[in-house]
């Protein structure tokens, strides 16, 4: 046993120790008290939130593009709903043997079956959803609906596909709208200020955008606002309930310029042959007939086609997917013929009652080299209004000669030539105005008295889209003040553009407009054939684009043999005279024959536009 | 009044102040556990009899001589290592863990009984020693110590055989443990860390301990008890969501709500008030056992309170570390709040003992 002293010691010896423990526990104590100190009142807001972001799921919900309308309320393109048969090929793992499993009882086509395959891995990747068919029949979903215990991951449900009514007709200036890649997603979400997240989708081919076109020029107005559903989740990730709604706004719609029945009758005289059609009311500069041939079927390229159907459409000699319309340049050939009159009036080099005496040809002095006019033995003593008339080209080769070629640039550039003429087309070109600067930077050669002279006949280096030759008619028709082009109603004060002259007043314009309206109705006009197809006054200039250059018609015989190297033919033309509603310009790819060939199609457009009105 | 109670405190051995704080911590368990099982009544109703039976028991075992302990020490420890061993050949297996008896009307987690009998026993052996202890004591002691913590460590059931582990050291560093022995071992320790990290850890063990160092490195897989723990604590903020109200607790983002990690159904409901109550509660419990064991009638009473006391000290702050995720999930439960029986009861005998041990004085004193 220990004695008191050695207790006293022991007791004293206790007491340290416990002393020290409970040292040690109370500075545990005000550590575990610091630490939950700092969670709950210094990092509270962000445990707050994370509490929330925990319990909460947001889906997103996709709002509906807006309905764009004709001009006169005809609806071009919709959205239509129907049943589809949706899977998640994230939760999927073969895709093959899914589709087999359903063919049994679903017939789904070899181009859906395609479709899917070819798709699966991105979409599963994105855990989106992918449709594997569209247009369900009642009778279809009554098979699935006993059947769908085995298939967990798929299911029917509404989802609308952007469809038009007149699938080729639109192609090039509605455009098509296709998938949105994840930085676009993004972005778009971001002018929201939301996420990407899972998503309640509307259309069958997921998230969509405009790619081309209208589609894609007023694509945030066509687009709408997404919305928001958020619910209360558990761990499991399951829904337990609603907490809040926030809709989805759709799109706006959008009531276009563009007129149906004249679309149609610019697409059947084209008939697939390759070319374009642009005709625009001239008083508003909206643009009412925009079609380039051959067209696409806009339906399927939106919707969904299988990559066979679409390569063979990417690698058709015509090219069907290029918009020759808005980005085809085309030589303005003899149609550039009253812009150049204008320019000989303007600068006083020639007046209406000037006159020249046209052999045929003419002899460029600097270095005695010969340009020839269409006609053999010429057009003899003409003036401007017969030169136009008879598209003397010996009469322009002598006003161009006559000419600066900056002021020639300039004065061209007014008639909308070498610039972008449309404030709402979807990429267009510009085409090409020549000056010296331009040659030679780009062909390393300085500016010959020669290529002035081959511009006073459209020839040469100038090139213009069909779009610009349409507003090039339309500002002749107009007098020199235009809107610049648009494919929807314009209000008032849209951009206009001004021909700024000194010399040129009302009654060169109605001189010049006589002049056009002989091109057709003088028994010496170039496009006499169409005389009897309206029965109203058209003002036109034809032309007709060489490709190759030859000497003598027998020639162009051996040339013809190849479509590819026949000349192209083009017309301008704005009527009813004398005072024009509608202008338009229509170019066909080596139809040789501007008056003949691209006339009819300009008037049957003309028709159809008067008529309806 | 007071006479009353005197003349009650005369008859029987009774702290008032331990009985009152215990009963209401019961009270307040019971109130967080309703509410961590999701409202589930049954769960409540059964730990309410578990409560009600361990007041009863601990002021029974309040009412029997420290001597009678100090005698049957070794019989109890005997025992109680007689019911783990017994575990392994007839324990219920849940989860890869054999710890639990099955007695028809209760399950018993064997290793609960021997946390309280080990540092007994142990006080019991060293109470006579001389100061400083001597080596063969010692010797004796952290065999016997190191026995009983691998029994429960190979259950396997880390949390409990750190505890064991912890109390066994307790009382032998109160009964005097030499400072040299202690300078010389804690070097052997941290040297021999990497061969214990190697040897002794499950792999599910290291990744708890990895975890911890980088909750955020994977917030879906290990780390995501102790993160959603954090995130249930820290939203309760000051005042908390309100009784019921935890969605992280409602909508099982948390873990093992009714044991392990029922404090963070109390943070989030209660807030930083709810939590400093509690805290307060805990801290009193523990300066009461301070002042009991100091004022002790012998050296085993105070051995004995002291590793009780702080044996019940270490269990709530493991818990309380591992749910701020300050230590890697170890598997404690928060005395007399969360659920389960063994563990309730193993403290209520454990402060029924502390109560005799400070109660009972010594005949010529009296």
């Amino acid at each position: 046993m220990i004695d008191l002293n050695e207790r006293y010691q022991e007791k004293n010896n206790f007491f340290k120790r416990i002393a020290l423990l409970y040292v040690f526990f109370g500075f545990l104590f005000l550590l575990f008290l610091y630490r939950t100190f700092t969670l709950q009142i210094s990092s509270y807001t962000d445990y707050e939130l994370a509490s929330i972001e925990n319990k909460t799921k947001e889906m997103l919900i996709q709002p509906k593009r807006g309905i764009i309308y004709d001009r006169n309320g005809e609806i071009i393109v919709n959205n239509v709903p129907s049943y589809s048969l949706i899977t998640k090929p994230s939760q999927i793992g073969n895709i093959e043997s899914h589709i087999e499993a359903i063919k049994v009882f679903i017939d789904i086509s070899d181009d859906d079956a395609l479709h899917a395959k070819e798709n699966y891995k991105r979409i599963a990747k994105l855990n989106r959803e992918l449709t594997l068919k569209n247009n369900l029949t009642m009778e279809e979903i009554a098979r699935f609906e006993t059947r769908r215990h085995k298939f967990p991951n798929t299911f029917i449900d509404e989802r609308y596909s952007r469809f038009t009514l007149y699938p080729e007709l639109f192609s090039h200036s509605i455009g098509y709208v296709g998938n949105l890649n994840d930085d676009d997603l993004e972005q778009i979400l971001h002018e929201q200020n939301l996420k990407p997240k899972e998503t309640i989708f509307v259309y069958s081919n997921g998230y969509i955008r405009g790619m081309t076109g209208i589609e894609n020029i007023y694509d945030k107005k066509l687009r709408g606002t997404y919305g928001k559903k958020v619910y209360e989740v558990d761990a499991a990730g399951k829904l337990l309930n609603e907490i809040e709604i926030i809709p989805s706004i759709n799109g706006e719609d959008l009531y276009t310029s563009l007129d149906i029945e004249s679309q149609k009758v610019a697409f059947d005289q084209l008939n697939n042959r390759r070319g374009a059609v642009v005709a625009v009311e001239i008083d508003t500069g909206s643009i009412v007939t925009y079609i380039s041939s051959p067209s696409f079927p806009l339906n399927r390229v939106a919707n969904g086609m299988s990559a066979k159907d679409f390569n063979k459409l990417l690698n058709d000699t015509d090219k069907p997917f290029f918009d020759r319309a808005g980005q085809g340049r085309y030589s303005p050939a003899s149609t550039i013929k009253p812009a150049i009159g204008l320019f000989g009036i303007e600068n006083e080099i020639i007046d209406w009652n000037f006159t020249i005496n046209d052999p045929g040809f003419f002899i460029l002095p600097e270095d005695n080299r010969v340009y020839r006019g269409w006609k053999k033995g010429g057009h003899g003593e003409i003036n401007l209004k017969e030169a136009i008339i008879e598209s003397s080209n010996t009469f322009f080769f002598s006003l161009a000669y006559e000419s600066e070629i900056e002021q020639l640039v300039e004065h061209l550039s007014y008639f909308g030539f070498g610039r972008n003429v449309c404030i709402d087309c979807f990429l267009p070109d510009k085409g090409l105005l020549p000056n010296p600067e331009w040659k030679m930077n780009t062909l390393n050669f300085s500016w010959f008295k020669g290529d002035t002279v081959n511009l006073g006949v459209g020839q040469g280096y100038l090139s213009a889209t069909p779009l610009q030759l349409a507003y090039y008619s339309a500002f002749l028709a107009k007098k020199g003040e235009l809107n610049k082009f648009s494919f929807v109603q314009q209000d008032i004060d849209a951009s206009v553009d001004t021909f700024i002259s000194k010399n040129i007043n009302n009654d060169d314009w109605k001189k010049l407009h006589e002049s056009m309206i002989g091109v057709i109705d003088n028994p010496k006009g170039t496009a006499g054939r169409l005389r009897n197809l309206k029965d109203y006054t058209v003002a036109a200039k034809s032309g007709t684009v060489e490709l190759v250059s030859t000497e003598t018609k027998e020639d162009y015989k051996i040339i013809r043999e190849t479509e590819g190297k026949r000349d192209h033919a083009i017309i301008i033309a704005f009527a009813p005279m004398p005072n024009p509603k509608y202008a338009v310009s229509v170019v066909i790819e080596n139809g040789e024959s501007g008056g003949s060939v691209a006339g009819p199609v300009a008037i049957e457009v003309l028709n159809t536009l008067l008529e309806n009105d | 009044m007071i006479k009353l109670l005197n003349l009650f405190k005369k008859k029987i051995y009774f702290d008032q102040y331990l009985f009152i704080s215990i009963t209401i911590l019961s009270i307040m368990g019971l109130l967080f556990l309703y509410s961590a099982s999701q409202d589930n009544i049954e769960t409540t109703i059964k730990q309410s009899f578990f409560v009600m039976f361990g007041l009863i028991l601990m002021f029974l075992l309040s009412q029997l001589d420290p001597d009678f302990y100090k005698n049957n020490a070794s019989i109890f420890f005997l025992l109680t290592i007689f019911l783990i061993l017994i575990t392994f050949f007839f324990g219920k297996e849940v989860n890869g863990a054999k710890r639990w008896l099955d007695l028809g009307f209760f399950t018993l987690q064997s290793s609960e009984i021997v946390k309280i009998s080990l540092p007994i026993f142990l006080a019991a052996y060293l109470y006579d020693k001389a100061l400083p202890i001597s080596l063969l004591h010692t010797f004796i002691t952290i065999v016997t110590i190191l026995i009983v913590v691998n029994l429960v460590r190979i259950q396997p059931d880390l949390g409990t055989s750190l505890v064991i582990f912890l109390a066994g050291l307790y009382i032998l560093f109160l009964a005097g443990l030499s400072w040299r022995f202690i300078g010389i071992s804690l070097t052997i320790l941290i040297l021999s860390l990497p061969f214990i990290w190697n040897n002794f850890l499950e792999p599910f063990q290291r990744q708890r301990v990895l975890t911890l160092l980088d909750p955020n490195a994977d917030p879906y897989g290990s780390g995501w008890n102790i993160m959603q723990s954090k995130i249930a604590i820290g939203s309760g903020g000051i005042q908390g969501k309100g009784y019921g109200e935890g969605t992280q607790a409602h909508l099982d983002f948390l873990p093992e709500t009714e044991t392990d990690f029922i404090f963070s159904v109390v943070a989030e409901e209660f807030g930083f008030i709810g939590v400093c109550f509690l805290l307060i509660t805990f801290f009193f419990i523990m300066f009461r056992c301070l002042y009991l064991a100091l004022n002790a009638r012998d050296r085993f009473c105070r051995l004995t309170i002291g590793g009780l006391s702080l044996l019940f000290i270490s269990t709530v702050f493991i818990n309380l570390a591992m749910v701020v995720g300050i230590i890697p999930v170890v598997g404690m439960p928060l005395p007399f709040i969360s659920k389960g029986g063994s563990s309730l009861l193993s403290f209520y005998i454990a402060f029924g003992i502390i109560i005799s041990m400070a109660t009972h004085k010594k005949l010529m004193q009296k």
